[in-house]
């Protein structure tokens, strides 16, 4: 039977597989992981178990999120909790085994124990209770604040096998969707969760799917935007690297909902592990019906293929990023026509571009209930968010938070503050073309709105912390220089006017500004944000309009009065 | 189809009114409010506009004020469709301080160009606090303002595709690949014809058709089999008769246009001549 292909016994087996009754040491393979040394600490941790002939199984898992102590590895023993060791190296691997086969763990290096996680979508696996002296997980500063939705899975299973996404309620969403509900019933869910766009511009995904849902045609398409292009950035690359299921499963239900018979993933090239765990998660799932033809029995048919982009920036805007799929110069048009119209999307027809967190967030809404969702976050942002914490701040890593909490929260509680004991004096967020915060606006709750009440945005949550020997106006020509690099070139003020933008903090920083070219760089970085054709332009101008009302005094004191 | 008729295709065009300045106006539902307000005689400055293609909204020249519904917000004109009720103001004082800076980026970009001189200051910009781009070099003269209109009927109308945009950002220009001459140009001229600030060179001399700006592409011109003169590139004239259909009949190929009428005519009154002779009018 089609959609049903085992799938009950590979749920089983991957149960086997995530708490066996053997110990088992799983490291963190996820690119952060790796660069590292995850992968020689996995391949120094096989020889010593080889060598031993220890019953011990190895195996990998993504990334938990806590760069900082990378490489994490967790040991499970029968019976007793999860435990995370942190910061191992290839020199641990002797003594993690003798205490592994001891039924111990290696003390000096362990960071916290789960007795029993909660995988949502119906599913808590229970660990086991022992290890008193080990610290609960909730007592890291680093994750007490997290609420780990779309990252519940990261860190736990095994990305490269099908059988464990089954088993901690994989694809149970998808099922539900497809058999128990209607395609419109789908669409009311996800608006009930009040689930907005996580790639930056946070239009209401709800929405979005009904628009696409009402036009006619004979092929519609979904698509998930894995351009990432933000430096810096690199939850889509985790979520995809860790949990890739996820984010098959999500298009599923999206294309159900919408009615599209293809999807298609524009992933840059320059995330090989991405790709690789993708393309193998595809692939599983088609062995198992779960893609192709007639999806669990319902006539649904349905397959994903993955198109990987040239890596420019520009080309994760929503019509640069159908154009260059369609083997056209990844330039932006305007709109409308939207995608989701009949003649706007791929090859003409009506298209869901949504982000890859985005489609993570759909199945655990399907499962949960958008009601459910929409109790996370604050009544207009619901749900989680996840930023990546980066730059001079202490804990540097993943962070997934309901949305509306504070920067305080996230920079001071999560994040420990400046690194090497410094004073933190901003953060920039939302990628290269957000605006700077000052640390005395840090009580404000992380929402769109509220980011772009002063100045900033969203994007797709990069936060970039700066301690106070960043020079501000320097900060504003760096990202000015990136986004100039970036502009495609199509329109005058982001072609034109980023150029000059340039060239006058060029100035100012060598020390020949005139007073009356900070009026006319907030002129010009007005206009180029309020006249520019597509969301480059229109948001790269943040870092000199919000540098400029923040910390005036420091391009006063560079300009010849 | 342009796309535009794709935005409204099950609606029938019923005719509306929408507000430009105040200033009744009528419109096709979903028609583009620059090519309203040009109609109506309303000046909007517009650099990439050419009606028989699709809105590319590069040049920002063409900003306005627009409220429907209660809902304000400034958009290109070009991009723009007229929906009942809509209002559109074109120089705010929004509109103009931004468009202001516009002109002034377009003095700094193309700096030899008349055609942005007298523009710019018909809206009262006559200088730029913006340093002028100087490029000896450069192929266009330093009056070409990326509008894309060249590279588009090159590709679209023409399907010729010989130049196109090279590099990106502020690096931007338009040529041919390499900056070489190419055998993908017709020597059409459409180019040309269609630069708003003149910028592209092309000469006949010689019997040939040569296209200084882009890498000096010569064409042969084809002689009139009639008459003798000079009248046409003759890649244009192959491209002509392949696309047509039906194709322009063998006997009438080699004629320029004037030849041709002439002949066509002769061969009207002829045949007409002949069938009031039998008495049989069609
Ligand atoms: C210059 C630019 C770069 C962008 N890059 C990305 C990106 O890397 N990933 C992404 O999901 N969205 C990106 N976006 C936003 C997309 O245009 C689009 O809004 C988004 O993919 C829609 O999905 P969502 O509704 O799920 O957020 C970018 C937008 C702009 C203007
Ligand atoms: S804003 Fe910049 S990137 Fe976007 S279309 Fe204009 S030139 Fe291209
Ligand atoms: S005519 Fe509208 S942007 Fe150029």
């Amino acid at each position: 039977m089609n959609g049903l292909r085992g799938i009950s016994a590979r749920r089983v087996a991957g149960l086997q597989k995530i708490k066996p009754d053997r110990p088992r040491i799983a490291v963190g393979l996820a690119t952060c992981g790796t660069a590292v040394g995850g992968d020689r600490v996995y391949r120094r941790l096989q020889e010593v178990i080889e060598n031993s002939g220890d019953d011990i199984m190895l195996t990998k898992t993504g990334c938990m999120g806590y760069c900082r102590e990378e490489p994490l590895v967790n040991v499970t023993i029968p019976g007793k909790p999860l435990v995370v060791l942190h910061g191992v190296s290839t020199d641990d691997a002797d003594e993690i085994v003798r205490a592994v086969r001891a039924g111990k763990v290696p003390y000096d290096r362990v960071l916290c124990q789960i007795p029993s996680w909660d995988h949502m979508s119906g599913t808590t696996i229970e660990y086991g209770r022992g290890f008193d002296q080990v610290p609960p997980y909730e007592d890291v500063p680093f994750f007490s604040h997290q609420k780990k939705v779309v990252l519940r899975n990261t860190g736990f299973i095994n990305p490269e096998d099908l059988d464990e996404y089954l088993a901690v309620g994989g694809y149970a969403a998808a099922k539900k969707a497809l058999t128990e509900m209607t395609p419109d019933a789908v669409i009311v869910e996800v608006e009930r969760s009040g689930l907005r766009g996580r790639g930056g511009a946070g239009f209401p995904t709800g929405l979005k799917w009904r628009i696409a849902k009402k036009e006619t045609g004979d092929q519609k398409y979904v698509i998930c935007n894995a351009d990432e292009g933000d430096p810096g950035a690199y939850m889509n690359r985790n979520e995809m690297e860790s949990d890739p299921h996820m984010l098959v499963e999500g298009m599923i239900i999206g294309a159900y909902a919408v009615g599209a018979g293809e999807g298609l993933i524009y992933l840059r090239a320059e995330y090989p592990l991405a790709i690789k765990r993708l393309e193998l998660a595809i692939s599983e799932a088609r062995t198992c019906g779960l893609l192709g033809k007639d999806i669990f029995d319902t006539g649904f048919d349905f397959d994903i293929r993955i198109v990987t982009g040239a890596g420019a920036f520009v080309c994760g805007e929503s019509t640069a990023l159908v154009a260059s799929i369609e083997g056209k110069t990844g330039r932006p048009h305007p709109r409308p026509p939207r995608l989701t119209d009949l003649g706007g999307g791929l090859w003409g027809r009506p298209t869901v571009l949504n982000n890859v967190e985005t489609w993570c967030n759909v199945p655990v809404i399907i499962q949960n209930g958008g009601d459910w969702f929409a109790e996370i976050g604050t009544e207009k942002n619901t749900g989680t968010k996840v930023f990546s914490l980066v730059g001079a701040v202490d804990r540097v890593g993943l962070v997934e938070v309901p949305l509306g909490t504070s920067l305080n929260t996230i920079v001071y509680e999560i994040g420990n503050g400046g690194a090497n004991g410094k004073n933190v004096k901003a953060v920039q967020t939302g990628g290269p073309s957000g605006g700077c915060i000052p640390t005395r606006l840090f009580d404000m709750p992380m929402d769109y709105e509220s980011l772009n009440r002063v100045g900033s945005i969203m994007g797709s949550g990069g936060i970039v912390v700066m301690d106070e020997e960043t020079n501000m106006v320097d900060i504003a020509r760096y990202f000015i220089n990136f986004a100039t690099g970036e502009s495609c070139g199509k329109c005058v003020p982001c072609r034109e006017g980023l150029k000059h933008t340039l060239l006058l903090l060029n100035k100012i920083m060598a020390g020949k500004g005139k007073e009356n070219d900070l009026e006319t760089l907030e002129l010009l970085a007005d206009t180029i944000k309020k006249t520019s054709l597509c969301g480059l332009g229109q948001s790269a101008p943040n870092p000199v309009l919000t540098t400029l009302a923040y910390f005036r005094e420091e391009y006063d004191a560079r300009v010849r009065r | 189809m342009t796309y535009g008729e794709v935005g409204r295709r099950d609606q029938p065009e019923k005719p509306i009114t929408i507000l430009i300045n105040g200033k009744k106006c009528m419109a096709r539902e979903g028609e583009i409010v620059l090519s309203v307000a040009l109609r109506e005689g309303v000046a909007i400055p517009h650099l990439c506009y050419e009606a028989s293609l699709e809105p590319y909204g590069g040049c920002r020249l063409c900003m306005v004020e627009a409220t429907d519904h209660g809902r304000t917000s400034m958009t290109t004109a070009c991009s723009l469709r007229a929906t009942e009720g809509l209002e559109v103001c074109t120089d705010t004082p929004e509109v103009v301080k931004y468009r202001n800076v516009l002109f002034e980026l377009y003095l700094a970009e193309a700096p030899k160009s008349e055609t942005i001189k007298e523009m710019a200051a018909r809206y009262g910009v006559t200088k730029t606090s913006f340093l002028k781009k100087i490029d000896i070099e450069d192929a266009l003269g330093g009056k070409c303002v990326l509008c894309g209109l060249c590279v588009r009927v090159c590709t679209e109308i023409m399907g010729a595709g010989a130049i196109n945009f090279i590099n990106r950002g502020p690096y931007t220009v338009v040529n041919t690949p390499y900056f070489e001459a190419n055998t993908d140009c017709l020597g059409c001229g459409a180019c040309a014809n269609v630069c708003p600030t003149h910028a592209i060179q092309i000469e006949d001399r010689n019997g040939e058709r040569v296209l200084h700006s882009w890498g000096g592409i010569k064409i042969p011109l084809k002689r009139c089999s009639s008459c003798g003169k000079y009248y046409t590139p003759e890649a244009l004239a192959v491209s002509v008769q392949n696309t047509l259909m039906p194709p322009i009949r063998s006997d009438l190929a080699g004629f320029c246009p004037a030849c041709r009428a002439k002949k066509c005519a002769d061969m009207e009154i002829r045949a007409h001549m002949k069938t009031e002779g039998e008495g049989n009018h069609v």
